[in-house]
């Protein structure tokens, strides 16, 4: 019986060709964006399974205080200080070890490269089970031992077998192998870290610090708080996250210094498994659920498709069900049999969607450099289900719409059946145009606010600027003016300026200044920005008041013994000091409330305009900047005329000639504001991929769907025509039947997409003005493709000779 | 009223010409009821859609009121249509998806005329074909007769000159065929002219004058004593 219905299915389809053409496809690109979706989905949310302890590992992260102020409020990283609270309260927990990102130049004879390195307890080899090649997990033991995979190991020494050999940190401070790992797979969350770029390469002891830095690793500390670095607890089987958060919940209250965690409002325990999509709560954006959702909705569009055209084509077969019933089949024998038939269509579908997906997934694996793969064995379960799924809803209700019908009327009845079904047709065709319009509306929101981004990060000279790094080592701080003399004397560098940060940099710097010494709660917050005189310049920045620092004039050039400096501020500065005039702000003094050192006071000397130099989606700040020789760590070459790569290349020799112990690490700004602007730009493109698929479903739905019913109204097309009816009369009304519920749809889906919308601008500082106007472009777009995709026909259809249709009748 | 002259319609498909009128010359007035017979595929339902600006002839001329309209494109022939010409045809070509007076209103529908002029109008003409007390029937309910009723209602509802009836009675039992030639003979002493496709003779003697047709050719035609 089953058997029979199949081959009767198949026989169907072959029939009616064109119509399994587009069934199938559309069925078949739903599917195929809603496992990838899925397999996505899950990839990332599975991370780190190879490690043994997975179930029992958790993190600490925390919940930065709001009046930080850094635009991110959730980390999943918490203060060093923290881990060594937990290790002398907590006597229940199997193990806790932090680590820590910082980069240095490592060499070993003729092979130097910097190297993000994370330093770590020696807990952290008890914690993850790492396949060791040489060595085992007591290697960070020794505070001059060294664990490296075995990708490393080649880099450096050619081989795997490098226990004992010798990498030297900044050309001063030797380490050994003590371990050699296999690289840990990419679906773990040391390779996953998206803004932060710190590859799991090297693994030195935290106690290192202490040679390297002068770093008290036992006691930690209250002031670094960044994404990368972690802490990790590992749990005995019986303790679980609820325990650890009540215990991390009372260290917060009881054991955190006022004072100095202040900066942080809890400590939050996560399973290991968290550590990977923790970025995009951090960021405050849902990623991983907006795919979800998307790839759902796709898969919609595609079901309501097929229910729609299936729907449309199964009217035709009143005729045989009629047929059939008179002979005595059942109801639900033809449900089943018609039933049958879409499941044979979502099966052949989900084929292709397979097959879609073997030559998808291996692209994007390449371009995102991910690991995913299509397990048949473990999804199995998930596909089938997909498949039934997806076979009963887009078929059961054109099956019951026309296994409905009582059989005379069935075989008499060729006269209703366009009007059949066809409110539920219309809800339909609106649905898929809902959703549809949606995410054409928050795809070009999304891309204009982008846009924004982009543009307002051209006050600076983006593509001019060659940014060169790690300036604050001993061995190139005091050759920084031999430096700048140097490149300056290059025929197209205008000029060269040092800084302790550069546009679009995420680094928040921050310093409480007060108009009044010592009072606390006259205070300001002021970014802090430490740079040389030539800033200004090398960024094209006014001074609207006052003047700029100079070399020459020693109260503006911080030293250790200086106990009045002269800074510049920006305007915004003036505003929170309650000043209106630039020039007024001139010789007006600022105290700081938590300085160590001997400065007592900071001296305005000049104002400069308020500029958004954290960037992106941060809001504009109030800035202070000061002459600081010793904070500086980044300098930024500004280059015009001549050909772009020869100056680069001149500018690299110079440093090798003046810097010769240590690589330049240079690029241009462009590519310090797309370290940030990529994830917004593929977001983005994701999301574009997304509505086009969705769109161009419904669009292709449209078409199949105006076609048919064009061919149900040939004869009232031809009577019309006889009656009077013009050609554009004729192509109105076809046009027409299909205009309601898209005009609908948008009413639903425009409003739902400023609302979903909101969620992304309110991540900006600096918003694209209204979304309305867009939402109701976006709109119209949507209802004139579709009217562009019925029309064409329609005209088609209403020149044609009206006495065709009404010849044969 | 109007005029064929040596007119011609040939079909071409893929594979064959089919000539449908081989050089017709018809001559109809005002006021006259004319049948046209012959065999099946001799090219009787052709004359009638050129007559009634259907279709463009091949070759020939074709004067309406003394206006020549053979090569007129569709939009003009369409406008001088919807004035002067109603059909009826042998399968009433009833939407079954309008009720009886919005079939009948569609004809109207076309013309510029408010809705309420249109309402009245259509109110009027269900009376005078018997059929007032059937306006909010789907035509599905209705049987053969009554559908060619509204079929006719809606031919004359605009106050066309012309009335053109394919094979009307081809799908009516001979008391129903009977009524509605009934209704065509009274719709012609009104005034209205009539342009009839029939096989039975006995319909074909409701008219004042017959053309028989072969081929394409007219063989021969009788006039009537009314
Ligand atoms: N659209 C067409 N294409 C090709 N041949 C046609 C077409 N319409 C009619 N014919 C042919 O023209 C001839 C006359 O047809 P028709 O006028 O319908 O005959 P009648 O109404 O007398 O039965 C027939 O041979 C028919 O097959
Ligand atoms: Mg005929």
């Amino acid at each position: 019986m089953l058997w029979n219905n199949i081959i009767i299915a198949l026989r169907n389809l072959r029939k009616n060709k064109a119509f399994a053409a587009i069934n199938i496809s559309g069925l078949a690109l739903g599917l195929t964006i809603y496992i990838f979706g899925g397999l996505l989905v899950e990839y990332e949310n599975t991370h780190d399974q190879s490690y043994a302890n997975v179930n029992r590992i958790y993190t600490i992260g925390s919940t930065a205080n709001p009046e930080l102020n850094v635009g991110v409020d959730k980390f999943n990283s918490t203060f060093m200080a923290v881990a060594p609270i937990i290790k002398a309260e907590l006597s229940d927990i199997d193990a806790v070890a932090r680590t820590r990102n910082r980069e240095y130049l490592l060499t070993s004879g003729a092979e130097s490269y910097y190297e993000g390195l994370r330093f770590a307890d020696p807990e952290l080899l008890t914690i993850f089970d790492f396949n060791y090649i040489h060595g085992d997990s007591s290697a960070l033991d020794d505070p001059s031992g060294l664990l490296i995979t075995e990708t490393i190991a080649i880099k450096y020494f050619g081989n795997t077998d490098a226990i004992g050999e010798v990498l030297t940190f900044d050309n001063e401070y030797d380490f050994s192998v003590t371990a050699v790992i296999e690289d840990p797979p990419l679906n773990t969350h040391f390779n996953s870290l998206v803004i932060a770029d710190q590859s799991f390469g090297i693994v030195a002891p935290i106690r290192a610090l202490n040679r390297l830095i002068d770093y008290d690793a036992d006691v930690g500390d209250w002031n670094n708080l960044s994404l990368g670095d972690m802490t990790y607890v590992l749990l005995p089987e019986n303790l679980d996250q609820a325990w650890l958060q009540s215990q991390a919940d009372r260290i917060y209250d009881t054991l955190v210094p006022e004072d100095e965690g202040q900066a942080i409002a809890s400590l939050d325990v996560h399973p290991l498994s968290y550590a990977n999509v923790a970025i995009w709560d951090m960021i405050g954006m849902p990623v991983i659920v907006v795919i979800s959702l998307l790839s759902l909705m796709v898969l919609i569009v595609a079901c309501v498709n097929y229910t729609n055209l299936a729907t449309a084509q199964s009217l035709g077969r009143t005729r045989e069900v009629g047929m059939r019933k008179t002979m005595g089949a059942t109801q639900i024998q033809l449900l089943t049999q018609f039933l049958v038939e879409s499941l044979v269509i979502a099966a052949i579908a989900m084929i292709f969607a397979i097959a879609a997906l073997e030559m998808v997934i291996p692209l994007f694996n390449n371009a995102a450099g991910k690991n995913m793969t299509l397990d048949y064995m473990a999804t199995m379960p998930w596909l089938l289900m997909t498949t039934v799924l997806v076979g009963l809803f887009a078929g059961l209700y054109p099956a019951w719409l026309i296994t409905r019908t009582n059989p005379i009327e069935a075989l008499r009845d060729i006269a209703r059946k366009g009007k059949k079904g066809s409110r539920v047709r219309s809800f339909m065709i609106g649905a898929q145009f809902a959703i549809s319009a949606f995410m054409l509306a928050m795809v070009t929101i999304v891309y204009l606010q982008n846009e924004k981004v982009k543009s307002s990060s051209y006050i600076f000279p983006r593509s001019e600027i060659y940014v060169v790094d790690r300036l604050n080592v001993d061995g190139i701080s005091d050759k920084l003016e031999t430096l700048r003399h140097e490149l300056e004397a290059l025929p197209n560098v205008d000029s060269v300026a040092f800084s302790s940060q550069v546009p679009y940099e995420q680094n928040n710097s921050q310093n409480e200044l007060s108009p009044i010494p010592g009072d606390e709660a006259a205070g300001i917050t002021l970014m802090n920005m430490r740079m040389s005189p030539e800033f200004l310049d090398a960024y094209d920045i006014p001074v609207l008041a006052g003047r700029n620092l100079s070399h020459d004039i020693t109260n503006d050039k911080r030293t250790d013994e200086l106990e009045s400096l002269n800074i510049l501020v920006n305007e915004l500065t003036l505003a929170k000091m309650g000043i209106d005039k630039p020039i007024d702000a001139i010789n007006q003094r600022l105290y700081p409330l938590d300085e160590a050192s001997t400065l007592r006071e900071y001296v305005i000397v000049g104002v400069v305009p308020t500029q958004n130099i954290v960037g992106l989606f941060n809001e504009e700040k109030a800035w202070f900047y000061q002459y600081s020789p010793s904070s500086l760590r980044i300098g930024s070459v500004r280059i015009t005329g001549g050909n772009i790569m020869d100056s680069v290349e001149a500018v690299e020799d110079v440093w090798d000639r003046v810097i010769p112990d240590y690589p330049i690490q240079g690029r241009f700004l462009d590519a310090v504001f797309d370290d940030v602007y990529n994830v917004l730009k593929y977001m983005n493109m994701a999301l574009g991929i997304f509505a086009f698929v969705a769109l161009s479903l419904a669009l292709i739905g449209l078409f199949g769907l105006a076609a048919f019913m064009a061919t149900q109204r040939t004869k009232e097309i031809g009577v019309r025509k006889v009656l009077g009816a013009s050609t554009t009369q004729i192509a109105r009304l076809l046009v027409w039947q299909f205009s309601t519920p898209v005009l609908w749809a948008l009413l639903v889906a425009l409003p739902g997409a400023y609302f979903a919308t909101q969620g992304y601008l309110n991540f900006f500082a600096d918003r694209i003005e209204s979304p309305i106007p867009i939402l109701i472009v976006s709109g119209l777009t949507a209802v004139l493709l579709a009217w562009g995709t019925i029309a064409g026909h329609a005209i088609r259809i209403a020149r044609s000779n009206p006495i065709r249709a009404l010849r044969y009748e | 009223m109007l005029k064929l002259h040596n007119m011609y319609k040939v079909y071409s498909t893929d594979e064959v010409e089919t000539v449908a009128l081989n050089g017709v010359n018809v001559e109809i007035e005002q006021g006259d009821f004319v049948a046209i017979m012959g065999p099946s595929g001799c090219g009787k339902s052709t004359l009638l859609n050129i007559v009634g600006m259907l279709d463009n002839p091949s070759d020939g001329d074709y004067f309406f009121f003394d206006e020549n309209i053979a090569d007129y494109n569709e939009s003009q022939r369409s406008a001088i249509r919807k004035h002067n010409i109603g059909f009826i045809f042998q399968s009433f070509n009833l939407i079954d998806e309008l009720s009886v007076a919005e079939n009948i209103e569609l004809a109207l529908l076309y013309h510029d005329m408010p809705s309420a002029e249109r309402k009245q109008r259509v109110a009027t003409v269900m009376d005078r074909m018997g059929i007032g007390h059937r306006a909010n029937h789907m035509p599905g309910q209705l049987s053969g007769g009554q559908q060619q009723r509204v079929a006719v209602a809606r031919a004359v509802v605009g106050d066309q000159p012309l009335i053109l009836a394919d094979e009307p009675t081809g799908n009516l039992d001979s008391v129903h065929g009977q009524e509605v030639m009934e209704l065509l003979r009274s719709l012609n002493k009104e005034g209205t002219t009539i342009v009839m496709v029939t096989h039975s003779p006995a319909h074909a003697d409701y008219a004042h004058r017959t053309v028989n047709l072969f081929d394409g050719h007219i063989v021969t035609e009788n006039t009537r004593a009314a």
